[in-house]
């Protein structure tokens, strides 16, 4: 994008920038890894609690966190700011801890309460509500790489059942549960739980608690995974899998310990104490649930774990829905049954008892001299391969081997119909799938048509068609089978074969160039058509397969045909052609109906678990090539913390080796430096959202390599203070929201900008653009369209236009539901988030690129979607102010900016109105096209899209 | 404020105020205090803009570059060269000959195929690498590492690295333009002009085909003209009135520019596309006249007016991979030569007519190469270990080939070219200093050739 650099610019700034480099290049150069640099780091250092320190002037100190900054402030000669007015402070609040703006109703309240507690009661208002959980867990979601695709590839598949974690996380947020126990949960849900999974198995309705754990463990499996994909050599194939597995250690280490260790894949860390072997080693405590050897594919790495109840709510609407659907088909059938014209019998048998067999039917083809097969089909014999009639029903014996062996009809039959509109069909009844009643089912029911001869007899070509039914669904047609010369026609149908269902085929010629083959399932066609051509189609007998798995039983085989010279019955025929479409078409409206309200089984959670309870080998991968196993490792923190803090012995649990619980016992044991650097990481992270940068201002790195803290002792008492609150989140928040320096002004002063014009010691609130979901969700807030009603759930769809823009069709359910809902798929990010610095998920994002392009201008103009809130937002004016102008005014002003407008912007807005509604003379909705003019550039103008 | 109030010009004396404030409000908004590192040329430019002709898939250097007798004279007999990476299987194991001759161009003497008899008639303004190696047989992988450097995904490409580097020179239109094919994206999407993880700002925008090119350029129809115009007045009072309380805020004057220049785009976005003031002799030449080269010429041309406006960089993608030729190699190639050969030289023809090829890089690349055996009966698998790439203008060798591969075309031999040389050296033709240019990421400063570990450095004979 237009970055506009000047000419002159480089020359200008190029002294500045390589001292900057140099500056960078001396502290890498400094910090290499030296023992005594480790030693004396300050993130490497056990933890303490810092005096608050006591500044010269704390008239504006509110809390510990303000004598700390201004105590800083003091050494710049710099103070805290003043505060900053109610109104500003009531939407800088409001959206800092919920992401969207406050209503008229909330400023209202808030400018009217001059108690000393309204600010208090505020803050307790904002941090109950389920919005700020929703807002709070989006940047959890981005630290930890949270997405709904797998990556890696171009296809970058779907991750269906990621949403369980999302949700997960908001309403652990909401409950506010102990940080120390959030990072144990999805470290080690599931052997967490083990106990209480003891007596568990996958499938059964679980404990509320247990369904949380283990959706929990989804942690591990937010980085990108290809795995699912994967389709090149062996080694290609292990590299796939090695990747989600460090995918998983690099977010692990950057977004819980601030530690960037993906460079030890390879070597030992140029510029971090961590070696190539605490790389492998803390690999180590994942490889059981990513084992290479023995991998799942990412969306085949699930559980069934219902909530109580809920299995028997969903098996007893899932049992009433298909016996509806059930009801309808049989009806449907009993009715086919009922009115299809017969046609001409050709062939009928039931296969009474006391009837030989032989007396119509033969293990040699009509018009041929020889029995197929070695040996040949013995007919009335229970010795394999065999047909016998028995309790009145056919029994097909095979006896294994490939298949050129039959029984055919005595009869032969024109397979070809000769006239336009004519038909030939031939069902029978499968009875049952095996001939023993422990047998193994058939692989397939194959029946034969046109049975005349094959190879070796000088025979006509045609015939011989094989309908190799199939259980499993799609049934294959073969032709001239089984001449060497025999290839497969096509498929028919979709329905599997089934016992107690009517099967067959009809052969009809509905013009004089073309014949079809249909499949029957009990008497109804099923699926598709299939095309034949008349030299395909010859007279022959109708037999059944004796092949490789096949004894199977059938009844009452039917030949028949249409009647077609008949007049009176032509027509008989065509009108019940017309009534089966009208009655095929309404059943399947109803089938559909009933479809959509079907559930998938609940419980379906994606999750992570150890592929077995044996501890598998890890090896060390020399230059991080799996080609080049070295030694085996052992699971163990790095060398550098675990040398004065060990872990203990990973103690194999019922579901699996405990590693990963030992991992996140380790990281949050009380007292710990580990469990120290994750609450510095936390706190950061947390000071980072507040005020736009953190006290470090790399939050995925408080290493060496790291930029520096501006304020260690503040950023070291927060951590403790975080740990002496039972590790809770909202408690930090309330401290913060209590403090000056979040309630400060965000004006700038002259001695400010003299002495710290990057405002690193927060002499003032940094203003700053909200974030893109902030946008799209205010912007559908002040609109009226946000939809507060979606809380969780699968995602709501994004698609990509034939533009290359992705979008979000408003016409689905949850169109208006706040960003967090939409689907997050990493090649896919909704181009009006995206615009606006949504990440696209590679790893994760602890920090967000704030940018600032002419993109976003061309998006606020001209997108639909900004066009359309700026009319929604014109409807509500009018619905909730009336006629009145000023009214109007003063809401638009309040939505979009919290506050009234004052007399210059009254004054502005009102000539603007004038001068518009003038520019849209003679137009028939002039006065509303001028009114959506004003609130499209409301929400387009920085006072609505920046925090003051 | 008004005792405290204090000019916005004093603050941004340093900068030269207007536009070049614009161009750092990134740069200064917050990062200063998270010290990222330059932005800025490190020595004076060769080349100003580059042009990459990006062809998907692998070409294959054997058949078209890189003239190998012994693969004829082997062609059905077992490879005698030892054992191959391979990418799929269905090897053949036998020498597949190259079907197509070679003929010497230009002063040079450069030899090339007969399928490229256009690039032929520039070979004096070319430099041929023929010792291409690259870290991965896999597309995907090698695409990244062509364009990143590293095989991993989400990392920022050369245009973005470049456009991080340099910025713009045209502030009406994007500085970093993809041209892909309206048949469709390549192999990896939009990822292959991703900006990773330097900031949006800095990713490639593609031009589509259709009455937008651009996401929203267009001002919808239901908004008048005059009506935009009231709006646009009545933004700036208003963002004018807020930045006024913070005269200091580079990022408050630059978006309010930025709707300035988002409504220069809408024409200058128009301008650029529209041909009609290109002579008859100029579309012919780019093969605007023959259904063949038609599609491939006007991107071409394209490239060429965004280039002359200022565009920093800009990429031609092909749909899908069309140069993966795992059968019918030969039949495959000379469709595909057919194509881009004609369009891919008059490029470089009309540039250096314009007196703009000292000032542009063309480059003409695949992600790797292809193998000297047989897949199947008639196609090539991957090759990582050889490959050829041409490049013009912008400070590169006129006339030049360099290295070479084995007897077999198989295993680059002579004057290895890696790609992140490669990189290195494109980089230093605009003025970059690769070791210099970098982002802090991932807790360290992170740059497109990763020089400390890949040895990564600038190849002196490839300059011209």
């Amino acid at each position: 994008m237009p970055i506009a650099h000047s000419a002159e610019l480089p020359r200008i700034w190029c002294p500045w920038i390589l001292s900057l480099v140099l500056v960078a290049f001396l502290a890498i150069r400094s910090a290499a890894a030296s023992a005594e640099s480790v030693a004396t780091h300050w993130a490497f250092q056990s933890p303490y609690t810092p005096s608050v320190p006591i500044p010269k002037n704390s008239r504006s100190c509110r809390t510990a966190v303000d004598r700390f900054a201004q105590a800083r402030l003091e050494k710049a000669g710099l103070s805290l700011g003043p505060d900053v007015d109610r109104a500003t402070l009531l939407r800088r609040v409001t959206f800092l801890t919920t992401g969207l703006p406050p209503t008229p109703a909330e400023i209202a309240d808030f400018i009217a309460d001059r108690s000393v507690a309204a600010y208090d009661k505020l803050i307790d208002r904002l941090l109950a509500s389920p919005r700020h959980a929703e807002k709070w867990a989006r940047h959890w979601l981005d630290a930890v790489g949270y997405a709904d695709s797998n990556g890696y590839f171009n296809a970058d598949s779907d991750r269906p059942l990621a949403f369980r974690y999302r949700d997960y996380v908001v309403r652990a947020l909401q409950r506010d549960i102990p940080f120390d126990e959030f990072v144990r949960e999805q470290l080690a849900g599931d052997q967490l739980a083990g106990d209480q999974l003891a007596g568990w198995k996958p499938g059964q309705p679980a404990t509320a608690r247990i369904v949380e754990l283990l959706e929990a463990t989804h942690f591990l499996r937010n980085g990108q995974d290809g795995s699912g994909e994967s389709d090149g050599n062996d080694d290609e194939v292990r590299s796939d899998r090695y990747y989600a597995l460090e995918s998983s250690l690099q977010i692990l280490a950057s977004s819980l310990m601030g530690l960037t260790v993906q460079c030890a894949k390879c070597h030992d860390h140029k510029f971090e104490p961590i070696t190539q072997q605490d790389y492998y080693s803390l690999q180590a405590y994942l490889f059981p649930a990513f084992n290479i050897q023995n991998w799942v594919k990412p969306n085949d790495r699930f559980v069934y774990a219902s909530l109580p109840g809920e299995m028997e709510v969903w098996e007893a609407n899932d049992a009433k829905l298909t016996r509806q659907e059930n009801e309808l088909t049989q009806s449907y059938q009993r009715w086919v049954a009922a009115h299809r014209p017969r046609g001409r019998i050709l062939f009928e048998d039931s296969f009474a008892e006391g009837r030989p067999l032989s007396e119509r039917w033969s293990n040699v083809a009509p018009g041929d001299d020889a029995p197929a097969g070695i040996p040949p089909v013995a007919l009335d014999s229970a010795r394999a391969p065999a047909a016998q009639v028995r309790s009145g029903k056919l029994e097909i014996l095979e006896s294994g081997g490939a298949g050129d062996r039959w029984i055919s009809t005595r009869d032969a039959f024109n397979w070809r119909p000769t006239a336009t509109g004519d038909w030939i069909q031939v069902t029978f009844d499968l009875v049952a799938d095996r001939v023993a009643e422990k047998g193994r089912g058939a692989e397939r029911i194959g029946y034969l048509i046109g049975l005349h001869d094959f190879s070796g007899n000088g025979a006509r070509k045609g015939g011989n068609i094989l309908v190799d039914g199939n259980p499993a669904g799609t049934t294959t047609v073969y032709g001239e089978y089984p001449h060497a010369g025999s290839k497969a026609i096509g498929s028919i149908g979709s329905t599997g074969y089934a016992p107690g269902h009517n099967y067959g085929i009809r052969i009809s010629r509905p013009t004089a160039k073309a014949w079809i083959m249909e499949h029957l399932v009990d008497g109804v066609v099923d699926g598709v058509p299939l095309e034949m051509k008349g030299d395909m189609l010859a007279e022959g007998g109708f037999g059944f397969e004796f092949c490789c798995g096949r004894s199977f039983v059938v009844d009452t085989v039917r030949v028949e045909s249409s009647l077609g010279e008949d007049p009176a019955w032509a027509e008989e025929n065509r009108q019940f052609a017309v009534q089966l479409v009208a009655r095929r078409k309404e059943m399947e409206g109803s089938l559909k109906a009933i479809a959509g309200l079907k559930r998938p089984k609940p419980g379906k959670i994606s999750w992570v678990s150890d592929l077995g309870s044996e501890a598998p080998k890890v090896p060390l991968l020399k230059r991080g090539d799996h080609r080049s196993p070295g030694d085996t490792v052992e699971p163990a923190p790095p060398a550098f913390i675990s040398k004065t803090h060990p872990a203990s012995r990973p103690e194999r649990s019922g579901t699996g080796t405990g590693a990963r619980l030992s991992l996140a016992r380790w990281l949050t044991e009380p007292r710990s430096l580990q469990s120290a650097l994750l609450a510095r990481v936390t706190m950061n992270r947390l000071w980072q959202q507040y005020f736009g940068v953190g006290i470090v201002a790399t939050p995925d790195n408080l290493g060496l390599s790291g930029s520096r803290p501006t304020h260690p002792e503040l950023l070291e008492w927060m951590a403790s203070e975080f740990i002496a609150s039972g590790w809770s989140m909202r408690a930090m928040h309330r401290l913060l929201l209590r403090s000056a320096i979040v309630q400060q002004s965000s004006l700038p002063t002259r001695q400010g900008i003299e002495k710290d014009p990057s405002n690193q010691w927060l002499w003032r609130f940094p203003i700053r653009r909200l974030e893109a979901e902030a946008i799209r969700d205010a912007t559908l807030a002040v609109s009226g369209r946000l939809d507060l009603s979606k809380t969780a759930g699968g995602y709501v769809p994004t698609s990509r236009a034939v533009s290359g823009e992705v979008v979000l069709d408003e016409a689905l359910p949850g169109a208006f539901a706040r960003s967090l809902f939409l689907q997050q798929r990493r090649s896919q990010v909704a181009t009006q988030l995206g615009l606006f610095d949504a990440p696209s998920v590679v790893f994760n994002c602890t920090r967000r690129a704030q940018t600032t392009m002419p993109l976003q201008s061309l998006s606020l103009l001209n997108s639909e979607f900004s066009l359309k809130r700026a009319e929604d937002m014109a409807q509500r004016l009018e619905r909730e102010a009336g006629e009145d102008a000023n009214r109007r005014i003063r809401l638009a002003f309040l939505l979009t900016t919290g506050r009234p407008p004052d007399t210059k912007s009254r004054g502005m807005v009102r000539d603007f109105l004038i001068s518009q509604r003038e520019l849209h003379a003679g137009e028939k909705d002039a006065a509303f096209r001028t009114w959506a003019d004003l609130c499209q550039m409301l929400l387009a103008s920085s006072p609505f899209l920046y925090l003051d | 404020m008004s005792s405290e109030s204090f000019s916005r010009r004093a603050f941004l004396g340093r900068s030269v105020g207007g536009l070049g404030s614009m161009a750092l409000a990134h740069l200064l908004s917050r990062d200063v205090h998270a010290a990222t590192p330059a932005q800025g040329s490190h020595f004076p430019a060769r080349t100003r803009a580059v042009i990459s002709l990006f062809q998907h898939g692998g070409p294959s250097q054997m058949d078209l570059f890189d003239h190998k007798p012994e693969l004829t004279r082997w062609d059905g007999k077992p490879y005698p060269g030892g054992a191959l990476e391979i990418h799929f299987d269905k090897q053949s194991g036998q020498v597949l000959g190259a079907p197509y001759q070679f003929h010497a161009h230009g002063q040079c003497g450069m030899e090339l195929s007969e399928l490229l008899p256009h690039t032929g008639s520039i070979a004096d303004d070319i430099t041929l690498i023929r010792s291409m190696t690259t870290g991965s047989v896999d597309h995907e992988s090698a695409l990244r590492i062509m364009h990143t450097g590293r095989f991993l995904a989400g990392l920022p490409g050369l245009g973005s690295w470049a456009l991080y580097g340099l910025g713009t020179e045209n502030e009406n239109l994007p500085a970093y333009v993809v041209l892909s094919d309206p048949g469709g994206l390549p192999v990896d999407g939009e990822r292959n002009w991703s900006s990773g993880f330097l900031p949006a700002l800095y990713q490639g925008t593609p031009f589509r085909s259709g009455p937008s090119p651009v996401f929203n350029l267009k001002t919808p129809e239901r908004v008048t003209a005059m009506a935009r115009e009231g709006q646009l007045k009545f933004l700036k009072q208003l963002n004018g009135q807020h930045a006024s309380r913070y005269p200091e805020n580079t990022e408050l004057s630059a978006r309010i520019a930025n709707f300035e220049i988002a409504a220069r785009m809408q024409t200058a976005v128009p301008e650029v596309l529209d041909f009609s003031s290109e002579t008859k002799a100029t579309q012919q030449m780019y093969g605007l006249d023959n259904p063949i080269t038609e599609e491939y010429g006007r991107r071409c041309l394209l490239a060429r007016r965004l280039v002359e406006r200022g565009v920093r960089f800009v990429q031609l993608f092909l749909n899908g991979q069309p140069w993966d030729t795992h059968d019918k190699n030969a039949e495959r190639l000379k469709g595909l030569c057919a194509r881009t050969d004609q369009p891919s030289a008059a490029l470089v023809k009309d540039l250096k007519q314009r007196g703009l090829l000292d000032s542009t890089a063309v480059i003409w690349s695949g992600e790797f190469g292809r193998l000297p055996v047989s897949q199947g009966k008639d196609g090539r698998d991957h090759n990582r270990h050889g490959f050829s790439l041409w490049v013009a203008g912008g400070g590169f060798r006129r006339g030049y080939v360099h290295g070479a591969t084995d007897d077999f075309g198989y295993k680059s031999v002579h004057d290895i070219v890696p790609v992140h040389d490669f990189h290195a050296t494109l980089l230093h033709l605009m003025g970059l200093d690769h070791r210099k240019l970098h982002f802090q990421h991932e807790g360290r400063a992170t740059s497109l050739t990763d020089s400390e570990v890949t040895g990564a450095a600038v190849v002196p004979s490839l300059l011209g």
